[in-house]
């Protein structure tokens, strides 16, 4: 491409692999049958939790269980709404921001007074105290039994609209909510506040020497993933119509771990990337159900042996291959 | 009568124990607004503590710190930095290794350019001109201390005389009032040790930035600095002109001594 500078040529190419994405994620339920299509929504509701661990422990630094407990919270906040109030979705999936996003404020308090291994204790802590809470406040979350026939996601503006009812509907819907999420990320970390949130995961005190205020911004992270998590709790609720206290089971909070580990911790596609792979791994493996953990678990051990730091690793050797490096290009001139 | 000098920093009175042993037993000093203030002693006398305690790292058992006339004790670092704008180095935290050359400078300078919490959180055309602004200025400061040819390179690629450097240009870029060094040139070859010492000069003369430096390098702080002050087993030893200070014969038996 002439007349292009290196850091166009950058853009440029990043542009068009991000249309040719777009596009095939557009088009895809025309070649795709509902079940692959199923797979993907499943991929996606674990990638909305994903991305908000992404932001805490990839670009913080502060390794939270509390996703699916935060996942929960939205869950039944959505669900509860629907259920009792006959509420359209976007009301609910908004509340499914809101509603974790102020628990998260209470539970930061004491919790980042923590460091290390003390706050993740706290943050799996949190969890189990939903759990319970949630099989014993029976009264709001009929216990065990869970909440079941949750209205489908009704995209009106107050009453009435287009309920989603097809597999290809749940689809869309994910691939928007998911794009949004995706962009509300990349704009939160290459704002000045995502700058000094890699700098407390560097170092807490160098970033607090160069005025980062460090308390305020892992809050920050901490309630803005906990809204992450929500809004997969939302999307989740309404597509099974059902949610019962076993969505806070730690094998849901493994697969969030599993999606940002396994596919990139601290990127923006790495985790997208391990979404779709991991759970359709998971998916594809059941054709041998009595070997389908164990091969999980050999594949897994053995792509953190090869990709270190996630499958989105060797892509992004390959990307930088294809392309010249900003340095080199301004040694070239 | 003279005018009394202004005064960058005041220390009235420091005390700082670590449970029973006493890192700091009194120290009463006054850094007039900009000077040069070398700080030397032997290893364990207190330097780095003091350090600490005028930049809200820890808080003195007991005492006062005076940033011009505002009392800062018990001030929290973020907050030194963004309303005094005091910095400091630190000996072995130096950059953000993760982060381009460009990029720290651009985090150094944010405290200035956003400063309400709030707008670091804006992406729009506002906050992103005013970071192409930071990006235009860490150019510059990249080129002042002779780190252009790093702009893009990740920090933890550099060598850890130009990770100083670029820890030195990153309190700069905020307009800075007192920079404090703690053992800026321990570890790096002569020829970024002089262009430091350079940096240090212009700064100083023509920003009027207040340096207080800690460094055993007492051949370079001879030259540096208006003023030396010696500390040992927590209080203040000698303070003075430079030439005087080093032949003053309590200084060399306490170096000596160890």
């Amino acid at each position: 491409m002439p007349g292009l500078t290196v850091v166009g040529r950058r853009f440029a190419g990043r542009l068009t692999s991000v249309c040719l994405v777009a596009a095939i994620l557009v088009l895809l339920p025309l070649f795709a049958n509902s079940y692959q299509l199923s797979t993907l929504i499943v991929s996606m509701v674990f990638l909305l939790p994903a991305l908000g661990l992404n932001l805490i422990l990839g670009y913080t630094g502060m390794l939270s269980l509390a996703q699916m407990g935060f996942f929960g919270v939205g869950g039944y906040t959505s669900a509860l709404l629907a259920m009792h109030f006959g509420t359209p979705f976007w009301l609910n999936f908004l509340a499914a921001l809101v509603v974790p996003a102020l628990v998260a404020i209470p539970l930061a308090i004491p919790a980042l007074r923590l460091r290390h291994t003390s706050f993740v204790m706290c943050t799996i802590a949190f969890v189990f105290i939903l759990d319970s809470a949630s099989k014993n406040w029976v009264s709001l979350t009929r216990g065990d039994m869970g909440l079941s026939s949750v209205p489908r996601p009704r995209l009106g503006l107050w009453s009435g609209g287009y309920v989603v009812h097809t597999t290809a509907g749940y689809y869309y819907l994910g691939l928007f909510l998911c794009a949004l999420a995706v962009a509300a990320l990349i704009a939160i970390v290459r704002s000045p506040a995502g700058r000094y949130m890699v700098a407390i995961r560097e170092d807490e005190t160098l970033a607090a020497s160069v005025g980062g205020r460090t308390w305020h911004y892992r809050l920050a992270a901490f309630v803005l993933s906990a809204a992450f998590a929500g809004a997969g709790g939302s999307y989740y609720v309404h597509y099974i119509t059902v949610i019962s206290p076993t969505v806070f089971d730690p094998s849901y909070t493994n697969t969030v771990l599993v999606v940002v580990l396994g596919g990139g911790v601290g990127t923006i596609s790495g985790p997208i990337l391990g979404g779709v792979v991991f759970v359709a791994l998971s998916e594809a493996l059941r054709v041998a159900p009595e070997l389908r953990m164990v091969i999980y678990g050999l594949i897994l051990t053995t792509s953190v042996f090869a990709f270190p730091k996630g499958l989105i690793g060797p892509l992004f050797a390959l990307w930088r291959r294809m392309l010249p490096s900003r340095e080199r290009g301004s040694h070239a001139g | 009568m003279p005018a009394e000098p202004k005064l960058a920093l005041s220390l009235r009175g420091i005390r700082m124990n670590f449970g029973p042993i006493v890192a700091i037993a009194g120290v009463d000093l006054d850094v007039a607004a900009g000077k040069i203030c070398g700080l030397i002693g032997p290893n364990g006398s207190g330097k780095s503590t003091l350090f600490d305690c005028c930049t809200g790292l820890v808080r003195p058992t007991a005492g006062r710190v005076l940033a011009g006339a505002t009392d800062i004790t018990g001030w929290g670092m973020a907050r030194i930095a963004r309303r005094e704008r005091l910095f400091r180095s630190f000996q072995k935290a130096v950059v953000f290794r993760a982060m381009t050359a460009e990029d720290n400078l651009v985090l150094a300078g944010q405290m200035a350019a956003f400063s309400t919490l709030a707008s670091t959180f804006s992406f729009g055309p506002i906050a992103r001109r005013r970071v192409r602004e930071l990006r235009v200025r860490a150019g510059e400061l990249l080129e002042r201390v002779g780190l252009a040819h790093m702009r893009y390179s990740k920090a933890g690629e550099m060598s850890f005389g130009q990770q100083k450097l670029l820890q030195f240009a990153s309190m700069l870029m905020p307009e800075p009032r007192i920079i404090l060094l703690d053992e800026p040139f321990a570890g790096i070859n002569p020829v970024l040790i002089e262009r430091i010492v350079e940096n240090i000069r212009v700064v100083n003369r023509e920003s009027g930035v207040t340096f207080v430096i800690v460094e055993h390098n007492i051949d370079v702080l001879r030259d540096l600095t208006h003023r030396l002050v010696v500390l040992s087993r927590g209080s203040i030893l000698a303070d003075g002109d430079p030439d005087d200070v080093i032949r003053d014969p309590r200084v060399v038996e306490a170096y000596l001594a160890g």
